[in-house]
């Protein structure tokens, strides 16, 4: 249970960078759905969890916030990525494909391939 | 880096709480307000579009905490919020928190401020010397285990012979006359080698110290040193003393600085004020010969080691010089070989006296904060089980078991923090009244105890120790509750807590330790105090003289004793006087020395010893010692008698088989006395002493330098003859200061001093221990009885006597009570006998402090039985 919500909290924070660097300044709402719209499940059920994410990235200075108008001018809370969180997202990205590319390449591997 | 980051965030967070709580909701509701909008655009109705946005948020509760957790720092808020909560608890129950709070500060500022006087003698023996720990006492010890000091030639050697030793320094403790003609003041001082200073790594208030140039050649540099306070309280302060000419000892000496603050010189507790060359002895002890004469062993000699040389290589070395000094001076150091020994354990002086003491109270007080301990975590465990339905509730709304103990532990720790606080205020003025410096037979003495940081961190040590011992059985016990059981439980009897019980008996048992080693130790000491002394020391006032200082020799001491005793006689006021050279029941002792009598042949190895005293004719009649055979000792002026002795009982049952004394001689070093007479015993050392053969010699034999008035009153009004005494003084020798003028009780009062501190401490504590024991009981019996309201009103219901139930509930609580009294009774018991092996075991003691004990603790079972069985039954049944 525990290990789930730390891979979540883990992918969801690299996931939150990347969109706010694709998209620019957005609120948490913008963040969720664009999120929601790429992965599908991840988010489809708690859109909540991504508040305490977006405090701790912010506490680590990968994320600024301040407070704009929404698209129907109500006061929202506009999140933008800092200089340090774009450093952030580049390493963690990295870190990310070779990761990735590792595990895919040991799922590609097959029993045959090894004798 | 990062991580401190967040803390700082989260810190501020913390602090900025309800701010950040709104902006949460502001996001919340925006979010939650788009999505709706959104949903609205998909086509859905207003109610169902905020429906599934609320859905596809998730539990904003759940998320909410996440978000805290991750906001602010839950430990710490918790353990605010704890602290407030058991400030609140703490507030709610004045009384009770007193009670606890007040016993814990007695305990603990006790121990701290014992172990402040511990810590001063073990690692602080010379106060204003920093390491002073590296400094080692270098002592000749004789062969039959006495230890005499070193000669100035000796030391002179040692320094050579030594290599192990950075330095070794010498010094002579000295009365000093300081003052002109008629209006001379006692002090004491040191006469020092010229390493002195530089050994120690003193640095001087103002001024210089003694060079090493300055202590080469005898007599030739007359300078002083003067401490501190000698040069606040004579100089005010003074930057112009140096320079100044001091008279001491009729020299004048010329002070070339002051010692630091706090420097009391070398040898603790005594507080010494001069400091002069050791080369001045001969000028300033009139004609000393302790710089040529290897026999005159006036020297103390203390030492610091090289770097990384170990005092095992000193103790060789030291050994082999000695061995090279008893072959090479036969007749100064034969026989005499030296110990190396770390400062508290220096023979001389009451270093090792009082680290007895003090070890034996350290322990006996740490065993009444256990009790205290005992005490609390009964209260708090009693109170506990008043709040097991609070604590079931907690658990039931999903307090986890961690958080409860840590509810029960703060509020216990909070209750600790406040004891030892007011703890060491205590021990701050514990160690200041410690520090008044009594005088104790002539010599100043002072203890520079203080609150440090060492005695500071032992202080809370015991604080936070004291927290955890009895928050633990509370803690666990509501922690283990379950939390069906607490609220179903009301209604039920209580299930009897057996570790509330065990608690009991345990705190019951060691108070009986304490009590009966509080009441053997008042017991010897106040039996000491009613033990006939075998002298009458009513109605004699003593004061001292000193010749020292003006070259006497045998005749002039002589003439001069003679003259004085004959101008005080002629006193209207005078029944007898008598002048000796020791005062029975002296802190320092009456010396014990070796002779041969005739008729007397020693089968087992080593040699008879005997307390001697030199005295004055009619020293027996002013002491009120009956001669039982024999007579006085010929008259001061009569030069025709041979040298005399007059021995005591205990001398002749011991050494002649109680055959006939008179007649018979003595040899001591000193030479060869008839004995021409028999004294009754007497007390020398201490009350309650075995009976000690002594010997007294004339001081027409062996005249001395110092002396002891003994002036017997006619009248018993001793203190009136003070100005009358100094006034026949100054008749006889106008320079001559009176000194420690004092009566015998006083004396006698004054010397108990060491004694009398723990005794007191006793006194106050005993009571306080059966109070806080009585206290533990009766918090226990009265929750118990308010448990068991319903039960003990159906029983009154059906027919039971108030009387009845009272003797119900005694029986019960006093059998638990019985077993700790029991165990504790043999603890002290097989303690006592350890520690005094022959002594017999005091059974007034022994079953006076039970009786007491158990009276006690019948009272504090009997009043809350008492107020349960007075109780209305239909009230008690409908209660619940």
């Amino acid at each position: 249970m525990k290990q789930k919500t730390d891979v979540l909290q883990g992918t969801l924070a690299l996931m939150v960078l990347k969109t706010l660097d694709v998209l620019g300044p957005l609120h948490g709402y913008g963040i969720a759905r664009r999120i929601e719209q790429i992965s599908g499940d991840v988010l489809a059920v708690n859109q909540g969890t991504l508040y305490p994410v977006l405090l701790r990235l912010e506490h680590e200075g990968a994320i600024a916030s301040e407070w704009g108008a929404s698209e129907n001018n109500r006061r929202a809370r506009f999140y933008r990525l800092t200089r340090e969180g774009r450093k952030q997202l580049q390493v963690e990205t990295q870190g990310w494909e070779q990761t990735a590319a590792i595990i895919e390449k040991f799922f590609a591997v097959k029993t045959g391939d090894l004798s | 880096m990062k991580s401190l980051k967040r803390f700082f965030k989260r810190l501020f967070n913390s602090a900025a709480r309800r701010i950040q709580e709104e902006r949460l909701r502001e996001e919340i509701a925006e979010h939650i307000a788009l999505q709706t909008e959104e949903n609205l655009r998909d086509g859905l109705s207003s109610v169902e579009a905020r429906r599934q946005a609320m859905l596809k948020f998730g539990g904003v509760e759940a998320m909410k905490q996440d978000y805290r957790a991750e906001r602010g720092l839950p430990f710490f808020e918790n353990l605010l919020g704890d602290l407030r909560n058991a400030l609140r608890t703490i507030s709610r129950m004045p009384g009770l928190a007193a009670v606890i709070i007040l016993s814990l500060a007695i305990g603990i500022g006790v121990n701290t401020t014992i172990l402040s006087w511990i810590q001063l003698i073990m690692l602080q023996p010379l106060p204003a010397v920093s390491g002073a720990l590296n400094f080692l006492v270098v002592e000749p010890r004789t062969d039959t285990g006495g230890y005499p000091g070193a000669s100035w030639l000796e030391y002179r050697a040692l320094q050579m012979q030594l290599p192990a030793l950075r330095d070794l320094v010498a010094f002579e403790m000295v009365p000093f006359n300081v003052g002109e003609k008629g209006q001379t003041e006692r002090t004491h001082g040191q006469l020092v080698s010229g390493n002195y200073f530089s050994a120690l790594g003193l640095k001087p208030a103002i001024g210089r110290f003694i060079r090493p140039e300055e202590v080469e050649r005898t007599g030739t540099e007359p300078v002083v040193v003067i401490s501190y306070d000698y040069w606040q309280t004579r100089f005010r302060g003074a930057p112009e003393v140096v320079g100044q000419k001091l008279r001491v000892n009729e020299h004048d000496l010329t002070v070339i600085g002051v010692a630091p603050r706090g420097f009391q010189g070398t040898m603790l507790p005594l507080k010494f004020e001069l400091w002069a060359p050791a080369t001045m002895t001969p000028a300033l002890l009139g004609g000393a010969r302790d710089l040529q004469d290897r026999t005159s062993r006036a020297f103390s000699l203390i030492g610091i080691l090289r770097l990384g040389a170990t005092r095992e290589e000193a103790q060789t070395e030291f050994s082999t010089a000695m061995t090279q000094h008893a072959r090479d001076y036969p007749e100064a150091s034969a026989g005499i070989t030296g110990e190396i020994l770390p400062f508290w354990k220096a023979p001389r002086g009451p270093q090792r006296m009082l680290m007895t003491g003090l070890a034996i109270l350290q322990g006996v007080m740490l065993l009444l904060l256990l009790a205290v301990c005992g005490n609390t975590a009964n209260l708090m465990l009693a109170r506990g089980s008043t709040r097991q339905r609070e604590m079931a509730v907690r658990v039931a709304l999903g307090a986890g078991r961690w958080r409860i103990v840590s509810l029960v532990l703060s509020e216990n720790m909070l209750l600790a923090l406040f004891g030892t606080g007011l703890g060491v205020a205590l021990a701050v003025w514990g160690t200041t009244a410690l520090r008044v410096a009594p005088m104790i037979g002539a010599f100043p003495i002072q203890f520079q105890t203080r609150v440090d940081g060492l005695t500071l961190a032992f202080a809370i040590l015991l604080g936070v120790a004291c927290g955890l011992i009895f928050s633990a059985a509370p803690a666990v016990h509501l922690a283990r509750l379950d939390p069906q059981e607490g609220l179903r439980e009301v209604s039920n009897t209580p299930p009897r807590s057996r570790a509330r019980k065990v608690l009991m008996a345990a705190e019951v048992g060691l108070a009986m330790v304490v009590l009966i080693a509080a009441a053997l130790f008042l017991q010897s000491f106040r039996s000491a105090r009613q033990t006939d002394p075998r002298f009458r020391p009513e109605g004699v006032l003593l004061a001292s003289y000193d010749l020292s200082g003006r070259n006497p020799n045998e005749a002039s001491e002589r003439e001069f004793a003679a003259r004085l005793l004959e101008r005080l006689r002629s006193l209207p006021d005078v029944e007898d006087a008598a002048i000796a050279t020791n005062v029975p029941l002296d802190l320092h002792g009456i010396p014990a020395r070796t002779f041969t009598v005739e008729g007397r042949v020693r089968t087992e190895p080593g040699q008879d010893r005997a307390t001697t005293n030199t005295v004055t004719p009619g020293y027996f009649k002013v002491m009120g010692i009956p001669l039982v055979e024999g007579n006085d000792f010929a008259e001061m002026r009569d030069k025709a008698a041979p040298a005399q002795a007059i021995v005591n009982e205990e001398f002749v049952r011991r050494y002649l088989n109680g055959a006939d004394a008179i007649g018979r001689r003595i040899q001591t070093r000193a030479g060869s006395f008839a004995i021409i007479g028999v004294a009754r015993n007497a007390v020398y050392n201490s009350f309650g002493e075995p009976p000690q053969p002594a010997v007294y010699f004339s001081y027409r034999d062996v005249p001395a330098m110092q002396g002891e008035l003994h002036l017997k009153t006619r009248s018993g009004n001793e203190t009136a003859l003070t100005s009358e005494a100094r006034a026949v003084l100054r008749d006889v020798d106008p320079m001559l200061p009176l000194y420690d003028v004092r009566t015998f009780p006083q004396h006698i009062e004054r010397n108990l001093y060491l004694r009398r501190i723990p005794a007191r401490m006793f006194v106050v504590l005993g009571p306080l221990l059966l109070g806080l024991a009585a206290i533990g009981i009766y918090a226990v019996v009265s929750y118990a009885v308010a448990r068991r309201t319903k039960e003990i009103g159906l029983r009154l219901a059906l027919g039971a006597t108030s009387g009845r139930v009272v003797l119900q509930i005694i029986r019960e609580n006093l059998g638990v009570i019985i077993w700790g009294t029991a165990i504790g009774w043999l603890l002290a018991l097989v303690l006592s006998l350890r520690a005094i092996p022959k002594g017999a075991v005091d059974v007034p003691v022994f079953i006076g402090v039970p009786a007491i004990l158990l009276s006690v603790a019948t009272l504090a079972c009997w009043i809350p039985a008492r107020r349960a069985s007075r109780i209305d039954p239909m009230a008690a049944l409908r209660h619940e």
